[in-house]
């Protein structure tokens, strides 16, 4: 497997990150001092329950959010600091999207959606690369097709096509298969795992659904704004045993910060 | 429910205040219509008023006073010896006879005095001081003597010692010294505008009444009443009290104000028409978003009529509130306007302005047209079904089939009742069935434009596709073509009257430049510059002019207007002292008989006025002319018809019996290989004694004919500057919701790397392509219009069709900056949005 491999670059890091929503009395400490790095090549899963932060975390990473303090790093490019255009540039050039709904624009046709991204950036895709993904996606008979026509399996699929067709440094999923039937579901992950391992892809997703959390080769867990859990080659089971124990885990680690 | 209703407004606040204004400037305009006729009728009746201040009866000619003419018959006079009779009448401390009509002054520059020409002119007495005030100097004592107003001095460039030439249509000129200057009551320098010179009795009566001792009217003073007076005189005479006498005087000067106030209400109405799509959008809008929240509503028990009860008091909150600010700032459009009509066409006439009941009217508009709006998406609303509480909206686009077959439906009736009511089918409801068949067809054509919308926004995107962002733009254009039409159709209606008015008036020009190319073949006319009379000039001129070596031919014409009758019908009639010379310039030919030498009792018409009358060549017509003298004239030539040459002519002998026996036109015919110019400058010579006429060559004739219409046209493009702004905020509600509806979408594209100018770019392509839309169908209907009004008047004579190019680039131009303008807010609002909440789950 590819985490075997000892050359690692990194392709997403972040070094102790605070992020906080709101002041005084309403302060939501979304973040707390979080230091975490994502493996080029690799497939990562973010847990935590509701209010864990794992979104939050998602969004810093992304450029999507500011942090407080601390910096994220998106291979060598530095994210924190960055203005909107930069911010939006890198976005467009060097991160894909894959959202848990509302991934399509329900103006265009499959095949513009998955060329979106290089047509806002006034660029052409690669279309060897883009045929590639379209037939390891088995979409090939859609691409004609607006969003509305197609199932939600196929809807997200399109969305997963979208977010390689640029070659991005890292794909960010936001609970991708959150919308959609255990069957279409599965096939969502499968071609995710696909592409780490056929084409080198990093990925980074945040789930709540431990089967989904299995295709990953590493889950990291989240609980209170900080990191109580790092789980290399997680199976189903095992992702739901540490949950089971997820109170003292999230009491172990308010112990070691206070 | 209703306190439900009232916190959800006050939660849309901007869209309400949005909606609020087109309620606004509809009933705005309806209103500042009803207190501008009301104010200037009120201010004139108050100066007039003042006029007759004292004067407690007075006396007139039984017949129609307003037939009277510098020359009238005396039929139409109160003779002297009435005058002595009335002072005789016990209880009447003093009367005096006023002498006064239309005298021709001529200023300092050799042309006559005042905008108005001609002067009014009057016997200076007793009765003239009270009104009239002496500014400067004295009365005139001797017939060569006057005094004259303060507008006449600044208008003629003449003051006191200054000798002033006057003459009238009856008498010739004279010098006249001017021994005062007098001002009106209220220090002001004229009623409304006009110039006024006194003489002394005799004077004016030399002048207006061909010397006879009579008067046009007797101004008593005393407690006589009017039934006393009218039994001391013969029944010949009309008495009236003072104030009556007022009240008629009045009403002849509101006419000015009456028109203007009709033009406003137009305005207003189109306002008030334009704002119904802009109010029932809004609200299908305000529906589409609350679904959620009514179909919680629904879920929770509430019935479906307290659902449309709820949008229609939301409704009528927002009309009554509009309504009141609209009335309120009508009350402010109206003084103002009625400050500007005063101060431009009436002289300065003091305003007292007046809030008539009418005026109210325009709150009942306004809030009877925002209800009325909303109650098709009220029902709608009320279909809301109570699952959709539970569900992600998704309102699937409807098909157009029924829309559009209803606005074929719609369209041709209103199409109907517009060819109806341009061809005399409808007789007096002629102008009634036309304008409604307007309002019927827009309203058909509103409902077309959905099905048309998508043909046309994708050409029109076409060429906006250029980056892909505008490709966007272009689609989210035609991605609701209900909303996207019923948004341009506020457009579509300003731009398509607009146009309408431009296509007749360009087609006018045509009409007049055709007429003057092929159908004149003189190089040269003199004619006079001032519109509201008929200016003449002497005929010995025309020999003079004749005389110029470098002339070939010279064409005339007379003409009587007052008062001529052919077999009995009031008929217009020409005259030329060389009519087959005349005619060969006009182009006109002979279709019976012959125009060579017209005798004496000869008459010449051309074939639909004789078709008209039944007179054929050889028949026998009586003919009366103004100055009571009836003559048999013989039919001796039929002309063919040509717009030039139409009508009754009749000898040149007869000229001695019209009103005005002095040439209005001439026409000049330069010889081959002249210089135009040269002669031009040689006539202008000739003409230096003549103050009424000027002569022109013919691309200034041309300029003049259709320099009123211009105006007219500049003036009716307030009406598309008006309509802009009800379609800017149209077209600004439209893209908020657009942008709201769509802020996962914005957020999707953001987080994919959309540019914050790339967001906005996209929203203004779909701005500048919904109002391109409103205005390239609005061009299309207008000159549709126009098209159906001109082949409705051809037998009129406007015989060409003409597209006003120029304008059309103009609005075409303008729909662009329009949809900029508009863009402006919900671009600004979907660049700023905030990625995270747009893409973040509830």
């Amino acid at each position: 497997m590819s985490t075997a491999s000892p050359v690692k670059t990194t392709a997403v890091s972040a070094e102790g990150v605070w992020k906080a929503y709101g002041s005084g009395e309403a302060q939501v400490v979304a973040l707390r001092d979080v230091s975490v790095q994502f493996a080029s090549g690799a497939f990562t899963a973010i847990m935590g329950p509701s209010g864990s932060g794992k979104s939050t975390l998602m969004h810093c990473l992304a450029g999507l959010d500011t942090t407080d303090r601390g910096t994220v790093h998106i291979g060598d490019t530095p994210v924190t600091g960055l203005n909107d255009k930069a911010l939006t540039k890198l976005r467009r050039d060097k991160i894909g999207f894959i959202f848990q709904q509302f991934n399509l624009l329900p103006t265009l046709t499959a095949e513009e959606n998955i060329t979106l991204p290089a047509a806002i950036a006034g660029t052409k895709a690669d279309p060897d690369w883009i045929k590639k993904i379209i037939h390891t996606l088995d979409l090939s008979e859609r691409l004609s097709h607006k969003p509305t026509e197609l199932s939600g399996g196929q809807q997200q699929r399109v969305a997963c096509a979208r977010a390689l067709a640029t070659r991005p440094e890292v794909v960010f999923a936001d609970e991708p298969t959150g919308n959609l039937d255990t069957r279409s579901g599965a096939e969502v992950l499968r071609f995710l795992r696909t592409s780490v391992d056929d084409f080198g892809q990093t990925i980074v997703m945040v789930t709540h659904d431990p089967g989904a959390a299995a295709y990953a080769d590493r889950v990291v867990f989240l609980a209170d704004g900080r990191i109580v859990e790092d789980m290399a080659d997680p199976t189903a089971d095992k992702v739901i045993d540490k949950m089971k124990h997820f109170e003292e885990l999230v009491a172990a680690a308010r112990g070691e910060s206070a | 429910m209703l306190r439900a209703t009232l916190k959800g407004m006050a939660s849309r606040k901007a869209r309400l205040v949005l909606t609020s204004l087109a309620v606004v400037l509809g009933t705005m305009f309806v209103a500042a219509a009803m207190i501008l006729t009301a104010t200037m009728e009120k201010s004139v009746t108050g100066v007039i008023a003042d006029a007759f201040t004292g004067i407690d009866a007075v006396v007139t000619p039984a017949e129609d006073p307003a037939a009277a003419q510098g020359n009238t018959p005396s039929a139409n006079l109160v003779p002297g010896d009435v005058l002595e009779t009335v002072r005789g009448v016990d209880g009447v401390d003093a009367a005096d006879g006023d002498v006064s009509g239309q005298v021709n002054a001529i200023g300092d520059d050799g042309k006559l005095v005042g905008t108005f020409a001609p002067t009014i002119g009057f016997n200076w007495n007793a009765q003239s001081t009270g009104f009239n005030v002496i500014r400067e100097g004295r009365a005139p004592e001797a017939d060569g003597e006057v005094i004259v107003s303060a507008q006449f001095v600044t208008d003629s460039g003449l003051d006191i010692g200054d000798t002033v030439t006057a003459y009238s249509y009856s008498a010739e000129r004279a010098d006249y010294e001017i021994v005062g200057v007098f001002g009106l009551s209220g220090d002001r320098d004229s009623l409304a505008g006009e110039t006024q010179i006194a003489f002394t009795t005799a004077e004016a009566q030399r002048l207006l009444t061909q010397g006879e001792d009579a008067y046009m009217a007797i101004y008593v003073q005393g407690d006589a009443s009017t039934e006393d007076i009218a039994d001391a005189i013969s029944a010949d005479y009309r008495v009236q009290t003072g104030e009556e006498a007022s009240e008629e005087a009045a009403q002849g000067f509101a006419a000015v104000a009456d028109i203007m106030g009709y033009i406003f209400l137009g305005f207003g109405l189109v306002a008030v028409f334009v704002s119904v799509f802009l109010i029932i959008n809004t609200f299908t809008i305000i529906v589409a978003q609350r679904q959620r929240e009514l179909a919680l509503l629904r879920a929770i028990g509430a019935a479906r009529n307290q659902v449309v009860g709820s949008v229609l008091a939301e409704a009528a909150v927002i009309g009554v509130i509009a309504s009141i600010v609209g009335l309120g700032l009508g009350v402010v459009l109206g003084w103002g306007l009625s400050e500007l009509v005063s101060s431009t066409a009436m002289g300065g006439l003091p305003v007292q302005l007046q809030v008539p009941a009418t005026a109210l009217w325009a709150l009942a508009v306004g809030i009877g047209v925002t209800v009325l709006s909303a109650i098709v998406p009220a029902v709608k609303a009320s279909g809301v079904p109570p699952v959709a509480a539970m569900r992600e909206a998704v309102n699937p686009p409807k098909p157009l089939r029924g829309i559009t077959i209803a606005g074929l439906a719609v369209t041709a009736v209103g199409g109907v009742l517009v060819v109806l009511g341009l061809t005399d089918n409808l007789g007096d409801l002629g102008l009634s069935g036309f304008l409604s068949g307007v309002g019927i067809a827009f309203v058909g054509i509103t409902l077309l434009t959905p099905i048309l919308s998508r043909p046309l926004v994708a050409l029109l995107g076409a060429v906006m596709s250029w980056s892909f962002s505008g490709r966007l733009g272009r689609l989210n254009a035609g991605r609701n073509p209900r909303r996207t039409a019923i948004t341009a159709s506020a457009l579509m209606i300003a731009v398509a009257l607009v146009t309408g008015i431009a296509t007749l008036v360009a087609s006018f020009k045509e009409t007049t430049t055709d007429l003057t190319d092929s159908n004149l073949e003189s190089d040269l006319i003199v004619m006079g510059q001032q519109g509201a009379n008929i200016p003449t000039f002497a005929p010995e001129t025309l020999a003079e002019i004749k005389a110029l070596p470098d002339v070939a031919a010279v064409g005339d014409l007379y003409g009587e207007f007052f008062g001529a009758e052919v077999d009995g019908e009031p008929t217009p009639l020409y005259a030329s002292e060389d009519l087959e010379t005349s005619l060969g310039i006009f182009s006109g030919t002979v279709a019976e008989g012959s125009i060579a030498d017209l005798p004496d009792d000869g008459l010449a018409v051309n074939e639909s006025a004789a078709e008209d009358r039944g007179v054929a060549l050889g028949d026998t017509v009586p003919v009366t002319f103004a100055d009571g003298t009836t003559e048999q004239l013989e039919v001796t030539a039929i002309l063919d018809d040509s717009q030039l040459t139409d009508g009754w002519w009749v000898a040149p002998t007869q000229i001695e019996h019209f009103t005005i026996p002095k040439p209005m036109q001439a026409y000049i015919q330069v010889a081959d290989g002249a210089d135009i110019d040269a002669v031009q400058e040689e006539v202008e010579t000739i003409l230096a004694d003549e103050p009424e006429v000027d002569v022109t060559n013919n691309a200034d004739f041309i300029a003049q004919q259709t320099g009123q219409l211009d105006i007219l046209l500049g003036s009716v493009q307030v009406l598309l500057a008006l309509a802009i702004i009800i379609a800017i905020i149209g077209v600004i509600n439209t893209l908020v919701l657009s942008v709201l509806e769509r802020t996962r979408e914005l957020g999707l594209l953001r987080a994919i790397g959309m540019t914050r100018g790339q967001a906005r770019r996209m929203i203004t392509v779909e701005s500048v392509i919904i109002c391109l839309f409103g205005a390239v169908l609005g061009i299309a209907v207008g000159i549709g219009l126009g098209w159906t009004v001109q082949q409705a008047l051809e037998e009129e004579g406007l015989t060409s069709f003409a597209l006003p190019w120029d304008y059309i680039v103009i609005y075409l131009a303008a729909a662009v900056v329009v949809g900029l303008l508009a863009a402006i807010a919900p671009a600004a609002r979907a660049a700023k949005l905030n990625v995270l909440n747009a893409i973040a789950y509830e």
